[in-house]
C-alpha cells in the first residue's frame, strides 16, 4: 500500500507491511496461530457420544500473541475424538455447518460434571479463547472489545476457520466472552450477559423462553418447537443426624501421662472433621418442550423428587485435618533439625548426671558417653530395670520433656522384659511370649516382606517400636526436645544393658540382618556383643562349679521372635564356654599354653575341642574318628562396617599381589578352624582338614593294588598341592589350639563401644532418618488396615504404588527427602480418601445394613461417589439412595427452619406442616437450556441452530447465548 | 578415562566349590586360563570394562569361596549387588544338585529382589558330562534365571555370559540408575483439587 511512497523504488512487486498498523499486525498473528494449528478448513467428526465431554479427554495448546505491547494469551481447547480419523477419510460435503454449529443443537452431553465453562454453556467439542495474559488488565471499554472482535472476525473470514474463536472481555473472574464462528454461508455470534441480581420478570421459565423468542426473532408463524433443558441444583451442608463419626484423640488422656502401652504401638488414622464439605444434588429435566410445564412466577411444575434424573456430587473439605498424614509429617520435619541433642537439652541435664555418676569406674564408656549409668551393680541378680531409676533421679530435673509417668510408661513399652522384677532375666527370657501375644506371622503374606522392601525392621522388633514411640513423644509430648530426651533414655538402657550382660529385647538373634535398616543391625551388632560377653563371662564364674549344666539355660535365650539358623546358633560354639577366656592382653600366658599344647599332642595325648565326630570318617594315619571341631564363628557386621571392608578389600587391586594379600586378610577364620581342627584331632594331616573342610579338594581314585584287590586312594586335588599356596601355608603355621584359647576373632568389647559410641552421637535428625523406614512402613500397614474395612479400589491401588514407590527411595544409600516428602503428602490423600469413604457410607447408612437388596445398591452408589465427580442417582428420588438424599435435606430443612426434630415428630404426617416446610431449600443454582433451530434472519434464511443457556443462581445471572445466522443475502 | 563409564556394576560369583568360578573370572578378565589356580579364601575381586550396546560399564566382580564354612562370610558380600553368576560343574552332579540351596541363600541376603542371576554349566570341554544342557536350561527357566554352558578351559561362552548379564542389567530400569521417577498417575489424581476462578475447567458451582 505504500509502495510508491519510496521514491527510489523500481521494482513495483514489493509489497510493503512496513508501515502495517498494530491491529493489522495482530490480525496476521493470530491468522499465524490458526494456520500453525492447522484450525483452518471444515473438519469432519460425528457427533459426540453421550457424556463424552467428561469421559473423553480434552487437549489445551497455548500461545502467547501481541497487540502492541499488550499480552494476549491464545489458547486452543479440543475433545481428543478417536475415530474421528477413519470416519473422516471420505470428503465433507461442501456446505456442512461448522461442528462448532452442528454441536450448539446437539444434547447428549447436556450439563457435563466437569468442563471448561464455554464448554458447558454453548456445548462446543472445540474452540480458541484469546484472553488478555496474566498480568495484564482486563479489556473493559467497549470500543477495546469491539476491535478485538473485529480481529476475530477478520483473521476468520480470511483463513476459512471453522473453528469458533472467542475473547475474554471484562474482570477475568466475571467470565465474560464474546466468539464468532464462521462456516460457508453461515456465522454464529457467541455473547453473554453477566448481572450480579436475577432480573424479578427473568427468574423462571417463561421469562426466558420471552427473551430467547425475542433474540432469535424468527419470523415463522408458528415458531419451531424449542426443545428445553433444565437442571436444578441443591447444596445440602447441614448433616443433621449423621454428625461425623470419627471423634478427635483424648490428647488430654496423652498429655496426662494416663497411658497404657498399647497405645503406643498405635498410629493414629482418620480426619478430625468431616472430609465431606457439601453434598451436591443435581435433578434434570433433560428433555422438555414448551407448553409440558409450567414455570411462571406464581406456580412452576419444576418438583426435585419429580425429575426423571438425579445425580450427585461430593464437595470434599479441603485439606481436612488428617490424624496420620499431620503425625508423619511433623515426625518427618525432625529432619532438617540441625542441633544436636545436648543443644536441644541444654547442657544442665547432661552435667547433672555428669557429677552424679563421678564415680565411674571405667574411663572409655566416659569418654564414649557423658551420661553413663554407674558400673558398680554389675551382679545379675539387680538386674531389676535401670531405667526406674533413674527415673528417680530424673525427678531432679524439674524441665525434663518427657514426665517420668510417660517415659516410665515408653521404656516399658520398649522395653517390656524389664516389667517382669525376676531375679533371673534368663528366666524371663525364656518365658516371653512375642510381644503383643501375636501367632508366629505368616511368613509368605505380603505384609511380611514389607520391612525388606521398605528397608525398615520387622514389625516386632524394638527397632519398630522405637520408631513410632518417637514419632509419638514427637507428636504428643513436646517435639524436638522429647525425642532428643527419649533417645538418651534409650542409649543409657543400650549401656546399661551391655554393661550388665543383659540382652536387649526384641531383636532377632544372629548377625545383622543386612535387610533392615541400620539403626536396627546396629542394635542387633550390639545384642551379638552383649551375647558373647556374657557367655564368656558366665563361662568363667561357672568354671570351677557346674559349667556345663550352663549352657542349657543360655541356649534358648534368643530374644524377641529369634530365627536360630541350626548351623550358627551360639549354642554350638558356647559348648565349653566356660574355658573361653579372653586373652588380648596376656600373649605371654598363650604362648605358654601353646607350647603346652604342642607337647601334648605330640604326646598324641588327650583332644580338645571336639564338637562331633564327622561321619564314621577316621584320620588318614590312625584308626581315631575325624572330629569336627567347636571353631569360632566369624565376626557379625553390620552394612557400614561392611562397606569399609569391601572398600579395602577392592583397594587392594587386582594385581596378584593384591589378590594374595586379599586372601591373607581373610585366611584368619580358615587359620582359626585349622588350628581348632588340629586340637580336635591330635595327629591329624592337611587332608583331613580338607576332607572336613573342603571335601571336593580330596579326589579319591579307585585303583587296584598289587594283589589286585581294588582300593580307594585319595590324594589332594591339583590346586591343593601347589607348593606354597595359602592352605598349605596356613596349615604349616596353626598350632593346634582349641577355638577357646585362641585370639577372638571378633572383639566385641571393642565392637559394642563403637556401637555405644554411634548411637550416643546421634542426632534427633540422624534418628529421624533412620527411623523413618519404620514409621513410613508403619504407617503403611495402617492404613492397609483400615482401608481393609472399607475396601476401596482406588485406594488399594494407591497403596501398592506408594508402597513400590517408598521401597525405591528407602533402599536408595542416600534417599531423597523431598520425594520422600510426598511419600507423605500421599499417605495423607490416602488417609483422607479412606475418611471420606468413611463419612459417605455413614451418611447413607451402610454399616447398618438393614436392607439386603437395598444395601448393594448403596454401596456401589457410594463407591462411585468416591471414585468419580458425578454419579447418577438410580431411580432418581425414589431409589434407594435418592431417598435416604430425600430425607438427608428434609431434616436438614426442618432444622433450619423449624424448632427441633422432636418436637415436630408427633405431627409428621399432617399435610400442612410438608406445605409450611418445603422438602428441598431454595435450589443454589438453575440452569436452562432452550434450543431450537429457526430461519435468521429472513424467513427464506435457511433453519440455523440458536441455543441460550441460562445461569441462575443467588447472586448471578448468566444468559449464554448463540445465536446463528444465514450469510447469504445480508 | 572415566567419563565415557555409564555406570559401575557390582556383580558376584557364587557356587560350590571347585565348580571353576575364579576360572571363569580369569578367563574373563585376563584371557587366561591356569589348571593350578588356588582355592579362593574368602573372597577375591576383580574389575573389567565392558562395552555392552555402546555403553560402557565397570564390572567389580566378586569372586567367593565355595566351601561350606565360607559360607558364614561371603553372604555379607551379596550385599547390594546387581547381577550374580551362578556356576556349576557340567560333570558333577552334586554341584548341581546345590544349586536350589544358592538361590534360598541369595534370596536370604540380597538386598535388592530384582537382581539378574545367571546359571552358568562349567567345564563342558571335558568328556564325561553328567548333567546335560537341557537339564540346566530347565532349571534356569524355572527360577527365571539367563542360561549359559561354558568352559573356562576353551574360553567358550565365557565372554558371552558375562556380556549378556551386562546387557540384561542394563536393561533393567531402576536397577543400576538413580531413581528418577515422577509421580504416579493413580495419586495425583487423587490429590487433585477443583480449580476455580475463570477459564479453568469448572462445575456450575
Amino acid at each position: 500500500m505504500a509502495a510508491d511512497s519510496d521514491p527510489e523504488s523500481e521494482v513495483f512487486e514489493i509489497t510493503d507491511f512496513t508501515t502495517a498498523s498494530e491491529w493489522e499486525r495482530f490480525i496476521s498473528r493470530v491468522e499465524e496461530v490458526l494456520n500453525d494449528w492447522k484450525l483452518i478448513g471444515c473438519r469432519v467428526g460425528k457427533p459426540p457420544e453421550k457424556g463424552e465431554y467428561t469421559s473423553g479427554s480434552w487437549e489445551e495448546t497455548s500461545l502467547e500473541i501481541n497487540f502492541a505491547d499488550f499480552k494476549f494469551s491464545i489458547t486452543h481447547h479440543c475433545l481428543k475424538q478417536e475415530s474421528a480419523e477413519s470416519e473422516g477419510v471420505d470428503e465433507p460435503e461442501e456446505d456442512a455447518y461448522p461442528l462448532a454449529m452442528q454441536d450448539l443443537l446437539c444434547m447428549n452431553n447436556d450439563f457435563p460434571p466437569r468442563a471448561h465453562c464455554l464448554v458447558r454453556w454453548f456445548g462446543m467439542r472445540e474452540f480458541v479463547v484469546i484472553s488478555p495474559g496474566a498480568n495484564c488488565e482486563a479489556i473493559v471499554s467497549e470500543s477495546k472489545c469491539n476491535l478485538l472482535l473485529s480481529s476475530v472476525s477478520i483473521a476468520l473470514a480470511n483463513t476459512g476457520c471453522h473453528v469458533p474463536l472467542f475473547v475474554q472481555i471484562q474482570q477475568k473472574w466475571r467470565r465474560m466472552f464474546a466468539g464468532e464462528c464462521q462456516g460457508p454461508g453461515v456465522r454464529s455470534d457467541f455473547e453473554i450477559v453477566h448481572l450480579r441480581k436475577v432480573p424479578g420478570q427473568y427468574n423462571h421459565l417463561s421469562g426466558l423462553l420471552d427473551i430467547f423468542k425475542n433474540k432469535i426473532g424468527c419470523p415463522l408463524m408458528p415458531l419451531p418447537p424449542i426443545n428445553i433443558a433444565i437442571r436444578f441444583t441443591y447444596v445440602l451442608q447441614d448433616w443433621q443426624q449423621c454428625s461425623w463419626p470419627q471423634q478427635p484423640p483424648d490428647f488430654d488422656a496423652l498429655l496426662t501421662g494416663e497411658v497404657g502401652g498399647v497405645e503406643f504401638g498405635k498410629l493414629p488414622f482418620g480426619a478430625c472433621e468431616d472430609p465431606i464439605s457439601e453434598l451436591h444434588l443435581a435433578t434434570t429435566w433433560p428433555n422438555l418442550t414448551e407448553g409440558i410445564v409450567v414455570d411462571n412466577d406464581v406456580y412452576s411444575d419444576l418438583d426435585p423428587l419429580q425429575a426423571p434424573h438425579w445425580s450427585v456430587r461430593v464437595r470434599k473439605a479441603e485439606n481436612p485435618q488428617c490424624l496420620l498424614g499431620e503425625f508423619l509429617m511433623e515426625f518427618f520435619k525432625l529432619c532438617s533439625r540441625k542441633e544436636t541433642s545436648e543443644e536441644i537439652l541444654g547442657r544442665n541435664s547432661v552435667e547433672e548426671e555428669g557429677k552424679e555418676n563421678s564415680d565411674i569406674t571405667q574411663a572409655l564408656s566416659k569418654l564414649t558417653e557423658p551420661a553413663a549409668v554407674p558400673i558398680h551393680k554389675l551382679s545379675v541378680s539387680n538386674m531389676v530395670h535401670s531405667a526406674r531409676k533413674r527415673i528417680r533421679r530424673h525427678k531432679r530435673v524439674e524441665e525434663s520433656p518427657l514426665n517420668n509417668d510417660v517415659l516410665n510408661s515408653i521404656l516399658l513399652y520398649l522395653f517390656p522384659d524389664a516389667a517382669l522384677d525376676k531375679t533371673d532375666s534368663s528366666d524371663v527370657k525364656s518365658t516371653q511370649p512375642s510381644p503383643g501375644g501375636k501367632t508366629e506371622p505368616d511368613k509368605d503374606s505380603e505384609d511380611y516382606h514389607l520391612y525388606n522392601q521398605l528397608k525398615s525392621a520387622s514389625c516386632d522388633s524394638l527397632t519398630y517400636r522405637l520408631a513410632l514411640c518417637m514419632c509419638m513423644v514427637n507428636f504428643h509430648h513436646g517435639g524436638v526436645r522429647a525425642v532428643a530426651h527419649l533417645w538418651q533414655e534409650f542409649v543409657l538402657e543400650m549401656r546399661y544393658r551391655w554393661e550388665n550382660n543383659c540382652l536387649i529385647y526384641g531383636l532377632a538373634s544372629g548377625p545383622p540382618d543386612l535387610r533392615c535398616c541400620l539403626l536396627h543391625q546396629k542394635l542387633q551388632m550390639l545384642n551379638c556383643c552383649i551375647e558373647r560377653k556374657r557367655a564368656r563371662d558366665d563361662g568363667r564364674k561357672n568354671a570351677a562349679s557346674d559349667g556345663s549344666r550352663d549352657k542349657s539355660r543360655l541356649a534358648p535365650e534368643s530374644a524377641g521372635p529369634a530365627e536360630v539358623s541350626p548351623g550358627k546358633s551360639w549354642e554350638s560354639w558356647s559348648d565349653s564356654e566356660e574355658e573361653f577366656f579372653e586373652c588380648l592382653s596376656d600373649t605371654d600366658e598363650m604362648k605358654e599354653v601353646d607350647t603346652e599344647n604342642e607337647k601334648k599332642t605330640a604326646n598324641k595325648s588327650k583332644a580338645e575341642g571336639r564338637l562331633q565326630p564327622h561321619g564314621k570318617i577316621t584320620l588318614l594315619n590312625s584308626q581315631e574318628p575325624l572330629y569336627i571341631p567347636v571353631t569360632q564363628e566369624p565376626a557379625p557386621m553390620t552394612e557400614d562396617l561392611l562397606e569399609e571392608q569391601s572398600e579395602v578389600l577392592a583397594k587392594l587391586g587386582t594385581s596378584a599381589e593384591g589378590a594374595h594379600l586379599r586372601a591373607r586378610m581373610q585366611s584368619a577364620c580358615l587359620l582359626s578352624d585349622m588350628e581348632s581342627f588340629k586340637a580336635a584331632n591330635p595327629g591329624c594331616s592337611l587332608e583331613d582338614f580338607v576332607r572336613w573342610y573342603s571335601p571336593r579338594d580330596y579326589v579319591e581314585e579307585e585303583v587296584s593294588d598289587e594283589t589286585g584287590q581294588t582300593v580307594i586312594r585319595g590324594d589332594l586335588s591339583a590346586r591343593m598341592k601347589i607348593p606354597g599356596n595359602m592352605w598349605v601355608e596356613a596349615w604349616e603355621t596353626a598350632k593346634a589350639t582349641p577355638a577357646r584359647r585362641q585370639k577372638r576373632l571378633f572383639d566385641d568389647t571393642k565392637e559394642a563401644e563403637k556401637v555405644l559410641h554411634y548411637l550416643s552421637v546421634q542426632k534427633a535428625s540422624d534418628l529421624t532418618r533412620h527411623l523413618l523406614p519404620c514409621v513410613l512402613h508403619a504407617a503403611l500397614l495402617k492404613i492397609k488396615e483400615e482401608e481393609s474395612t472399607e475396601d476401596i479400589p482406588s485406594v488399594r491401588k494407591a497403596l501398592q504404588h506408594l508402597t513400590s514407590h517408598a521401597s525405591k527411595l528407602l533402599r536408595h544409600p542416600s534417599p531423597d527427602f523431598k520425594k520422600l516428602e510426598d511419600v507423605i503428602n500421599q499417605m495423607s490423600a490416602v488417609e483422607a480418601v479412606v475418611a471420606i469413604a468413611r463419612s459417605l457410607k455413614a451418611k447413607f447408612g451402610i454399616t447398618k445394613g438393614e436392607r439386603e437388596e437395598d444395601g448393594d445398591e448403596l454401596e456401589r452408589f457410594v463407591s462411585c461417589l468416591l471414585e468419580e465427580p458425578e454419579v447418577c442417582v438410580v431411580g432418581a428420588g425414589r431409589g434407594p439412595a435418592g431417598s435416604i438424599i430425600h430425607k438427608l435435606f428434609v431434616s436438614s430443612q426442618r432444622a433450619a427452619l423449624l424448632a427441633p426434630m422432636e418436637e415436630e415428630t408427633g405431627r409428621l404426617g399432617g399435610a400442612d406442616d410438608r406445605k409450611a416446610v418445603p422438602d428441598f431449600p431454595p435450589p443454589a443454582g438453575r440452569e436452562i437450556l432452550l434450543r431450537t433451530c429457526v430461519p435468521r434472519p429472513a424467513p427464506f434464511s435457511k433453519a440455523l441452530p440458536q441455543r441460550l443457556f441460562c445461569v441462575l443462581m443467588r447472586d448471578e445471572f448468566r444468559l449464554a447465548g448463540a445465536f446463528s445466522s444465514d450469510t447469504s443475502f445480508f | 578415562m572415566n567419563e565415557d563409564i555409564l555406570t559401575t556394576l557390582k556383580i558376584l560369583i557364587i557356587g560350590e566349590s571347585g565348580v571353576g568360578k575364579s576360572s571363569l573370572l580369569l578367563r574373563f578378565t585376563d584371557d587366561t586360563f591356569d589348571p593350578e589356580i588356588g582355592a579362593t579364601i574368602g573372597v577375591d575381586f576383580k574389575v573389567k570394562t565392558l562395552a555392552v550396546d555402546g555403553n560402557r560399564a565397570k564390572l567389580a566382580i566378586w569372586d567367593t569361596a565355595g566351601q561350606e564354612r565360607f559360607r558364614t562370610l561371603t553372604p555379607s558380600y551379596y550385599r547390594g549387588a546387581q547381577g550374580v553368576i551362578l556356576v556349576y560343574d557340567v560333570t558333577r552332579r552334586e554341584t548341581f544338585a546345590k544349586l536350589d540351596n544358592w538361590l534360598t541363600e541369595l534370596d536370604t541376603y540380597c538386598t535388592r529382589n530384582d537382581l539378574v542371576k545367571m546359571l552358568v554349566g562349567n567345564k563342558i570341554d571335558k568328556e564325561d558330562r553328567e548333567i546335560e544342557r537341557d537339564e540346566g536350561l530347565k532349571f534356569a527357566r524355572k527360577h527365571s534365571m539367563l542360561f549359559i554352558e561354558a568352559s573356562a578351559k576353551t574360553r567358550d561362552g565365557v565372554q558371552c555370559a558375562f556380556e549378556e548379564l551386562v546387557e540384561k542389567i542394563l536393561q533393567t530400569p531402576g536397577l543400576w540408575e538413580s531413581v528418577h521417577k515422577t509421580r504416579g498417575v493413580a495419586l495425583s489424581e487423587l490429590s487433585q483439587t477443583g480449580q476455580g476462578g475463570c477459564g479453568g475447567y469448572c462445575s456450575l458451582l
